[in-house]
């Protein structure tokens, strides 16, 4: 990842230049001078490329002046709809522009400091990558790009602006990095390790294994926990900003199977090894911990993820099988591959009983069917609450991270009744999505709750705007901008 | 031939009882008493599913049924007489029974009742049409029995395999091809003033899938996969009836069969708007056949299309057999028919047609794609990013009713198995707000 700074507006002797240029605008400021020196080759290159500034459009011209690499003309689209949401996703291109070179500017100097720091959050969030397991490639097949500068006009402001920013962007990569971990690596254990070092951002971390979580009557996580010989943990990290001694904090709750096999209804052995990041609606939770930590964000919030592994051992659950939740409702284990919805009623009751939540949002990759229903653009919303609905809505759509609202209604709950306990884990395949939500319903008590499902946008198979392909980390940008908008004002 | 002549039971709204020997009040038990059989209506999931459980339990049907209402308001007491009506309808034929509906509203409610009645007439329309089987309701008998909206005043316009091949409907065209019968392309209108608002259905008289062929189990409910154009059809008896118009219905009717010269995954298709079409699936029929349909449904005009197909089996996995999935390309018209589906309590969900699923479209060969292949596809919104482009600039709404078309469980309205009639009433409603 490179390190970004800010600077003021000046030529660079070496290195490569990036114009952001919005669709239709002249060259100005140090794109007019670069023009200048190069004795108009790079007007002139833009007019060859016919160059419109549309988003996404880009012309590279190659050693433009002596010792400049090369200068990448980048649209931005229309300076109207050029807000700091879409200068975030129009950023997000500047990093593949830019890795292969030792060292390059972006000549933002004509835009305001809010948008340059928004231009650099993009960049930054798609700079990401995982090289851990990768032992032969070569050095010259990495990015070199070791630091990015942008030249702005205020570059104090943008620096100023870019500092919450980046606190984000380090969440969103620790969720990348626990949802990209190889599952032989990220077991519970491992995975609940990895929070302790948010204690250093003054996130409180208190880890439970299976003995607490027997005491506290978690039979459903741990029959789903019992398949595999990796014991499973409850993380619960607090973070305290809002400065009162006593309020009442919001939940996140993630679901986070390190892997599923799908236990005894096993599933088949084609694209298995993607349900590595099946906890990734845990992932998100403790990045989003960290982002709002690390922005010092002025409210209380509890994250809390139950992490368990997914196994047919020979003391798995069975199909048929009937466990009691820590709520003392009942549980018809009919496919041992619906667990998801078993780990989150226990742990979304652990988070009422325990912290009083105000309202609260689960984030789990909980169904296949979501992704028959919606694709990989949107995450399926569900909410009892119409005002958390479109509050979660509408910072989805200023993120980039969209999520599409599905229905609740007592005509789905009847697919999950049960002829021997309070309900099965499964209601068939019509509405899948929402037979799951409905069991998670059940737990939340009457709540304001939504619910996330994640699983069509955890994970791309493609480039995306402000992630390359792999691991999303879909939600933690969103619910950093739910909680600022909502909760820190 | 009047209203009451299309309903299956006799109705009367009356200030006095006619002694009838079943009765269903709020404040009776089921049982027995010395007049004859007593029904408790429970009022709780409203008035039209109160009725319709009344009149589900009767002991016998055929002596009818009174409805005490007392002091209900007029708007209640019609819905509740249209859930009895809707519910006594039986593809068995049966002597028409009385229906007394006792009021103190009586003359208002009689007076309010044609409206009603008409829509009801529209809905169990779309039943007979859905409830008959493949064998018996080919493409031409389709085509045959939807002459009977002929002498209600609906004109018919018929275009048959021949000339739709001639015309260029090469999507329809193919994929009614292996089929002994059809395919057509039907357009139902009735006048008025303005721009027509458009119609459009699948009518699929059987879906075997092709040469995409379906699994053996449950490929006997695609005798169902007519239902949107039984929609419409039903849709445009009740406008008919109520003298509604402008509108026009136009339905794709044809049987996707098996066949030696059956179309193939691979094909490239020239669709009637000059598009070309990559068959990816020979099983994803109805968008090709409703991509002719709305081609040529622009060409009529109108002021804004809503077409109604059971089309995907995706949008049962996302909404189940409790709600129909709403797509748009225009904000005010998805407002109007959500508006017309609480009208006639026709449930709707609206669904997202994403960016991506447009470009998740993209043929290497022809101008798009007709689905996607693969596990865990979004297909419902596929097919509605697909269609889209059929309707190009006009206010167009896409109702996927799979899962709609025939009652899963036994339901207040219809019993287990038999078609509902989904969307009848929510067009004829439509009429109504856009």
């Amino acid at each position: 990842m490179p390190e970004i700074s800010f600077i003021k507006p000046a030529l660079p002797k070496t290195g490569a230049i990036l114009l952001p240029m919005t669709e239709g605008a002249a060259l100005a400021g140090l794109a007019a001078a670069l023009d200048e020196a190069a004795g108009g080759a790079v007007s002139r290159a833009l007019e060859a490329a016919q160059f419109k500034g549309r988003k996404g459009q880009s012309v590279t011209i190659w050693a433009p002046v002596a010792g400049i690499t090369k200068c990448v003309a980048l649209g931005l689209g229309k300076a109207e709809t050029l807000d700091a949401d879409a200068a975030e996703q129009a950023g997000g291109p500047i990093w593949p522009a830019l890795s292969a070179e030792a060292s390059a500017m972006v000549a933002a100097d004509v835009l305001d400091a809010a948008l340059v720091a928004r231009l650099a959050s993009g960049a930054m969030l798609r700079s990401w990558r995982f090289d851990r397991y990768r032992t032969t490639m070569k050095a010259e097949d990495k990015p070199k790009l070791g630091k990015l500068a942008f030249a702005a006009g205020n570059a104090a402001a943008a620096r100023a602006a870019f500092a919450p920013l980046k606190a984000v962007a380090e969440g969103v990569f620790i969720t990348r990095e626990l949802v990209a971990e190889p599952p032989n690596v990220l077991t519970p254990a491992e995975m609940a390790e990895r929070c302790k070092p948010l204690e250093k951002l003054g996130v409180g971390v208190e880890i439970l294994g299976p003995k607490e979580m027997k005491k506290l009557g978690f039979g459903a996580l741990l029959g789903v926990a019992q398949g595999s010989v990796n014991e499973p943990r409850m993380v619960v990290m607090r973070w305290n900003g809002s400065g009162k001694k006593k309020s009442q904090p919001i939940c996140f709750i993630g679901k986070g199977v390190t892997f599923d096999t799908g236990g005894i209804s096993i599933k088949p052995a084609g694209g298995m090894e993607d349900m590595k990041w099946d906890m990734a609606g845990a992932g998100t939770v403790i990045g989003l911990m960290a982002a709002l930590a690390g922005r010092r964000a002025k409210c209380d919030v509890v994250g809390l993820v139950g992490l368990v592994e997914n196994m047919p051992g020979g003391n798995a659950q069975r199909p048929g099988d009937v466990v009691t939740t820590a709520s003392g409702q009942t549980v018809e284990v009919i496919n041992t591959d619906a667990e998801g919805r078993l780990v989150l009623a226990d742990v979304i009751h652990y988070a009422i009983t325990k912290h009083d939540p105000k309202w609260m949002v689960d984030l789990a990759t909980l169904t296949g069917a979501i992704i028959i229903a919606l694709g990989h653009e949107h995450a399926g919303l569900f909410a009892n609450n119409d005002d958390l609905a479109r509050n979660i809505e509408a910072a989805g759509r200023a993120t980039g991270e969209l999520c599409w609202r599905m229905p609740l209604g007592d005509s789905y709950d009847k697919q999950i009744k049960s002829d021997i306990a309070d309900m099965k884990n499964v209601g068939g395949r019509p509405g899948g999505s929402i037979t799951a939500a409905q069991f998670i319903q059940r737990f939340v008590q009457g709540r304001p709750w939504a619910h996330l499902d994640i699983a069509g946008t955890a994970w791309s198979a493609k480039d995306l705007p402000v992630s390359a392909k792999g691991a999303t980390a879909y939600g933690v940008r969103l619910l950093d901008r739910l909680v600022a908008d909502h909760e820190e004002g | 031939m009047s209203i009451a002549d299309l309903l299956p039971v006799t109705v009367r709204f009356d200030t006095a009882s006619a002694g009838l020997s079943a009765r269903a009040c709020q404040d009776q038990t089921d049982g027995w008493d010395a007049q004859g059989q007593t029904i408790h209506l429970d009022l709780r999931r409203g008035e039209t599913a109160a009725g319709a459980r009344a009149w589900a339990a009767l002991a016998e049907p055929a002596r009818g049924l009174e409805l005490c209402t007392y002091n209900m308001p007029p708007d209640d007491v019609l819905l509740l007489a249209a859930g009895a009506v809707l519910r006594a309808w039986s593809h068995k034929p049966a002597p028409r029974a009385p229906l007394h509906v006792v009021t103190p509203f009586a003359e208002p409610v009689r007076a309010a009742w044609p409206r009603m009645a008409a829509a009801l007439a529209g809905n169990l329309l779309a039943r007979e049409l859905v409830v008959q089987p493949a064998n018996l309701l080919t493409p031409a008998v389709f085509v045959e029995q939807l002459r009977r909206l002929e002498r209600h005043g609906v004109a018919m316009q018929v275009l048959g395999p021949k000339r739709l091949l001639r015309e260029g409907y090469g999507a329809l065209s193919a994929v009614g091809r292996a089929a002994q019968s059809g395919p057509y392309l039907v357009t139902l209108s009735l006048p008025g003033e303005g721009a027509p608002l458009a119609f459009v259905g699948k009518g699929m008289c059987f879906d075997t899938g092709g040469i995409s062929i379906k699994p053996a189990g449950g490929m006997e409910a695609m005798r169902a996969d007519m239902a949107g154009a039984a929609a419409c059809a039903g849709a445009m008896l009740a406008a008919a009836l109520r003298g509604a118009g402008p509108v026009v219905a136009v339905l794709a009717i044809a049987e996707n069969s098996t066949g030696g010269d059956a179309y193939r995954p691979g094909d490239v298709l020239r669709s009637a708007s000059g598009r070309s079409i990559e068959v990816v699936d020979t099983d994803a029929e109805g968008r090709l056949a409703l991509a002719d349909a709305l081609h040529h449904a622009r060409g009529l005009k109108p002021r804004a299309m809503v077409d109604v197909a059971t089309l995907t089996g995706s949008i049962v996995t996302a909404l189940g057999h409790h709600r129909a999935g709403l797509f748009g390309n225009d904000d005010a018209l998805r407002d109007a028919v959500l508006k017309a589906s609480r009208a006639a309590h026709e449930k709707l969900w609206p669904m997202p047609i994403g960016v991506r699923h447009r470009e998740d479209l993209d043929s290497d060969i022809a101008d798009i794609k007709q689905c996607t292949s693969g596990r865990l596809q979004p297909d419902a919104c596929h097919a509605a990013a697909f269609l889209r482009e059929f309707a190009g600039d006009v206010p167009w709404a896409h109702l996927d009713i799979a899962g709609m078309e025939l009652a899963e469980e036994d339901e207040p309205l219809a019993a287990k198995g038999m078609p509902t009639g989904f969307g009848a009433r929510l067009l004829d409603a439509l009429l109504d707000s856009a």
